[in-house]
């Protein structure tokens, strides 16, 4: 699955248009990373709990986004989104990841 | 970093400024100074504002942290006041420690003490349940027999498949990118359309994975509705498909309380 955020393919031929394919996917709070994080707040630098989370949920983001994407018997999606949007939750770390693009067929 | 180094050593001066008159004062209840809880508070405070107005921004109350360490060290250690368990005690322990650590210690008492409140009331609901089923010859979460009550605990799903289908199968051309290659269209004009999700309240979470995964199905039953809508006020207009597609969410309300999901685009007529 070839994925782009442009509006076509270099060098491929778009035949036909499958439509919008969505994927998204949610880190909840919790409580042990969140101690972590803020321990790390204090301290300065990078808390990569939650780098790893938000990853992970890009991940599972783009999985659900392609899984969906094959099912139109796409095999390229193009003019590709994705977003992270704070949801509050407790201390205000639930996150909604978002992908998010228009599933094509190419030759 | 020199700035919220001066702000952390003023803050912790400050704190044990404040210390030093309490013991000189020797305003203590029960043998507890109050130093010790007023101090850290008073260079928390004191650093807060100043890094607040030099920086910027809020650099945790570090010197809170220090003047814990600090009072402890002397009162407990070097001073040795030999403090008798009682529930003074205890009270004054948990205040200290909430004003040197006050996002841990009101974690602790909001979530984890609420947690299990709720959770002993929830087992004691479950036990009458329990009784009252035993009494009527039933069985709680019974999954065969005739005639039984079966109460179950509904785990939301969300049919990704089914929704990929009906999204798709409108008639309607939902495209992210900004033109269609090999394909002429009309511009009809800009259409948006938004979806308001009730949130609810989530300061206590007796089972946050099954709440946060309730949230998630919502958010995607909403961000359907809302591209449905906004396919019917295309199609309303004579257009057939919508170009340069967004979808958005953000919370709303008083304390971000709901959820708004909105897609906006260029509604079009494609012409195949």
């Amino acid at each position: 699955m070839i994925l782009t955020s442009s509006n076509t393919l270099e060098n491929k031929e778009i035949i036909e248009y499958k439509g919008l394919v969505t994927g998204e996917s949610l880190i909840g709070a919790n409580i042990y990373k969140d101690l972590f994080s803020g321990v790390r707040d204090v301290v300065g630098g990078r808390t990569s709990r939650y780098e790893e989370e938000i990853k992970k949920a890009r991940d599972i983001a783009f999985e659900s986004m392609n899984e969906k994407a094959k099912q139109l018997g796409a095999n390229a999606i193009i003019g590709l989104k994705v977003s992270y949007d704070n949801l509050g939750g407790t201390m205000g770390n639930t996150i909604l990841v978002t992908a998010y693009g228009t599933a094509v067929k190419f030759e | 970093m020199r700035r919220a180094l001066l702000c952390i050593g003023v803050g912790t001066a400050v704190g044990l400024f404040v210390y030093g008159i309490f013991l000189y004062l020797n305003l203590a209840i029960f043998g507890w100074n109050l130093g010790l809880i007023f101090a850290p508070l008073a260079a928390g405070y004191v650093e807060t504002i100043l890094a607040n107005r030099i920086i910027g921004e809020n650099l945790g109350a570090i010197s809170a942290f220090i003047l814990f360490i600090d009072t402890t060290f002397y009162s407990f250690i070097l001073k040795n006041p030999t403090l008798g368990w009682n529930f003074i005690t205890a009270g004054s322990i948990i205040v200290i420690l909430q004003a040197a650590f006050p996002t841990a210690v009101n974690y602790i008492l909001l979530v984890v003490i609420g947690g299990i409140i709720s959770t002993l009331i929830n087992t004691f609901k479950i036990t009458g349940k329990k009784v009252k089923y035993a009494i009527r010859n039933q069985r709680l979460f019974t999954w065969e027999g005739e005639n039984v009550e079966v109460e179950t605990e509904a785990v939301p799903f969300f049919d990704e498949e089914k929704s990929n289908q009906k999204i798709n199968n409108l008639d309607f051309y939902f495209i992210t990118s900004t033109d269609m290659k090999d394909k002429e269209h009309d511009i009809i004009g800009i259409f948006n359309s938004e979806v308001i999700l009730e949130k609810g309240s989530d300061l206590i979470k007796l089972n946050p994975e099954k709440i946060e995964q309730e949230k998630l199905v919502n958010i995607k039953n909403g961000k359907d509705e809302c591209l449905i809508k906004l396919s019917e006020k295309i199609k309303r207009n004579g257009g057939n498909g919508i170009l340069d597609l967004s979808i958005n969410y953000a919370l709303i309300g008083f304390g971000g309380d709901s959820i708004r999901i909105s897609a906006i685009g260029m509604g079009v007529l494609i012409k195949d």
